[in-house]
């Protein structure tokens, strides 16, 4: 069953949020940079923004529906949510904090499951502790296990790890991927974090503008995006303008910058003649030494390099007609393959890393 | 005429007028702290006319309300029994009318400090007079104190209004501010200068209380 469902309309000033939204076990990412309506849709999902328009439904109940006037309080919905900061209440112990929202049983029994849950989230001991006497990591923990001490099966993130090091983050993912698998919890994690996004991610949903722009598997989303400004948000760097020379039934041929490469991926229905946007990822993209072969390579020079410690990202200008492209390496090929000292190489783009979408013009950042 | 009298009716106008502030004060305070409805920013407004108004002005429309020109008078005469001019509850009544605004303004400072997070993650657990009984007061207590502090504080120095409803009846609706003025106006310092030093004791007993509720809050809040 999908654990949510919703179709959700909403503004204010200029901004207009229209998603539709569907979610099921796992975890549902939606990404998308600052101000894209993010963090409005999963309030609106909660119960803590009421749409002016829509209906959402949470394991098959409808808990908001505008036709027909209904419209559930946030704590009625049977859904867990977190937000960016911890937001622990100040006045109650850890333990008073994780059994704030438990409904069933005696005092002592509450008491009990929250201290389980603490536990569970590797802060065993932790019940007589005041918020205050607690690291990011920890209370961000705490903040998890109040949310899903009442049981709840549907988890709302918003940004959970954001303001956590790097290494607490890696820690809190790993824990959260556990909790899912144990519990057969359904997410919905909001995240700008593209690192986090691919890492979590079972679905992927993209927004931007208040529009759900693409939505589906992760690895489907971000190898096939339907078209430039989804590529752009996934750090396809390489966007090319071009133009299809030929359709087969498996692969198109196309041209860019009188260079043509065969590409096993598409959106849409490109026919000849048409121009075409392609997206190739950086960390697709193969580098060799030796001749280049008679179809998907591309003889380049290193023309400039960024060090970002873990890799290296190589701008790569052809030797002959074609385009500039990005390349991620990481550290060790770098160093292995000597690409410091020699700057002559072949580029190998495998068919099905080649991803025409129809043409789009670059995204140009507007006032909301 | 002695000052426990009047001390007795100060007292009781003022612990009358500032449950009044509370009970009344208290949900106005809280849609004025968070709600952003044009209606929240009318009430906000409207919250403010009894301090902006002469104390006096205020008594003259509360002694038409609750008189029998009114049909709210006549209401709560003929068909509830209720007399509440010239008797004391009447002189309650006036006197939290004239605080109320101050009440509201403090109580709706406390609750704007209440963390938006925090009141966002305790609506999806419990319902919301959980809510704000559970987390909203615990939080915003310092404030609720301070609120009700400075409403029995100005119920206990009201005059204008209370005096126009009330009257200064003696041993019935003559309170401390009133029997002052009588007394200065009958001559008699020594009695004037008595209840002079009650008022002063009291005050001084209020904002000790104030001070001592302002330092717990700003411990608290301390990392």
């Amino acid at each position: 069953m999908t654990a949510i469902d919703a179709a959700i309309r909403w503004h204010a000033g200029d901004f207009h949020l229209d998603v539709a939204l569907g979610a099921g076990p796992g975890v549902t990412v939606l990404f998308g940079p600052s101000g894209s309506g993010k963090s409005l849709t999963l309030r609106a999902v909660a119960g803590l923004l009421t749409p002016s328009e829509g209906r959402i439904a949470v394991d098959g109940r409808v808990v908001f529906d505008s036709a027909r006037g209904l419209d559930l309080p946030a704590h009625a919905r049977g859904i867990g949510y977190a937000g960016q900061r911890p937001a622990l209440f100040p006045h109650l112990s850890v333990g008073g904090n994780v059994a704030f929202g438990i409904r069933a049983g005696s005092r002592a029994d509450r008491a009990r499951t929250a201290a389980a849950w603490l536990a569970r989230l590797e802060l065993p001991g932790f019940e007589h502790r005041r918020p205050g006497s607690l690291s990011g990591g920890q209370a961000q923990r705490v903040a998890l296990a109040r949310a899903l001490a009442p049981g709840h099966r549907v988890l709302l993130l918003d940004e959970p790890f954001s303001a956590l090091d790097e290494s607490l983050r890696q820690g809190l993912r790993q824990l959260l991927a556990d909790l899912v698998q144990e519990r057969e919890l359904a997410i919905i994690f909001v995240t700008h974090d593209l690192r986090e996004a691919h890492l979590l991610a079972d679905q992927l949903v993209v927004i931007d503008r208040g529009r759900v722009l693409q939505a589906g598997p992760r690895d489907g989303v971000f190898r096939a995006p339907r078209h430039r400004r989804v590529a752009e948000l996934l750090g396809g760097t390489n966007i090319l303008a071009g133009r299809v020379v030929a359709r087969a039934a498996a692969s198109l041929t196309v041209s860019i910058d009188g260079w043509e490469a065969v590409a096993a991926s598409w959106h849409g229905d490109p026919q000849p003649g048409d121009a075409v946007d392609i997206v190739i990822r950086p960390e697709r993209v193969v580098i060799r030494r030796g001749e280049p072969a008679a179809t998907n390579t591309l003889p380049a020079r290193v023309r400039r390099e960024f060090d970002y410690g873990t890799n290296h990202t190589l701008e790569f200008e052809p030797l002959g007609p074609g385009p500039s492209l990005l390349v991620d390496l990481p550290s060790r090929p770098y160093d292995v393959l000597g690409i410091a000292a020699k700057k002559d190489w072949v580029l190998e783009l495998p068919p099905g890393d080649v991803h025409v979408m129809p043409a789009a013009p670059p995204f140009r950042a507007t006032t909301q | 005429m002695d000052i426990l009298d009047p001390l007795r009716i100060s007292l009781l106008i003022a612990t009358a007028g500032t449950v009044a502030c509370v009970a009344m004060g208290t949900p106005v305070a809280w849609a004025i702290a968070r709600s952003r409805s044009s209606v929240a920013a009318v009430i906000s407004g409207i919250s403010l006319l009894p301090l902006v108004l002469p104390p006096t002005a205020v008594g003259y429309y509360l002694l038409w309300l609750l008189g029998r020109e009114s049909p709210t008078g006549r209401f709560l005469l003929d068909d509830l029994g209720i007399q509440l001019v010239f008797t004391w509850p009447g002189a309650a009544i006036a006197a939290a009318v004239v605080s109320i605004p101050l009440y509201i303004r403090t109580a709706a400072a406390g609750f704007e400090q209440v963390d938006e997070e925090v009141l966002m993650s305790a609506r999806t657990l419990v319902p919301p007079w959980r809510v704000f009984t559970f987390v909203v007061v615990p939080l915003a207590w310092p404030s609720l104190i301070a609120a009700s502090l400075i409403a029995f504080a100005r119920c206990l120095g009201e005059f204008g209004a209370t005096v126009v409803v009330a009257a200064s009846i003696p041993g019935k609706t003559r309170s401390l501010p009133a029997a002052i003025y009588d007394a200065n106006l009958a001559g008699n310092e020594t009695l004037a200068h008595q209840l002079s030093l009650a008022a002063l004791a009291i005050g001084f007993v209020l904002v000790s209380l104030l001070t001592f509720v302002l330092q717990a809050a700003i411990r608290r809040d301390r990392p």
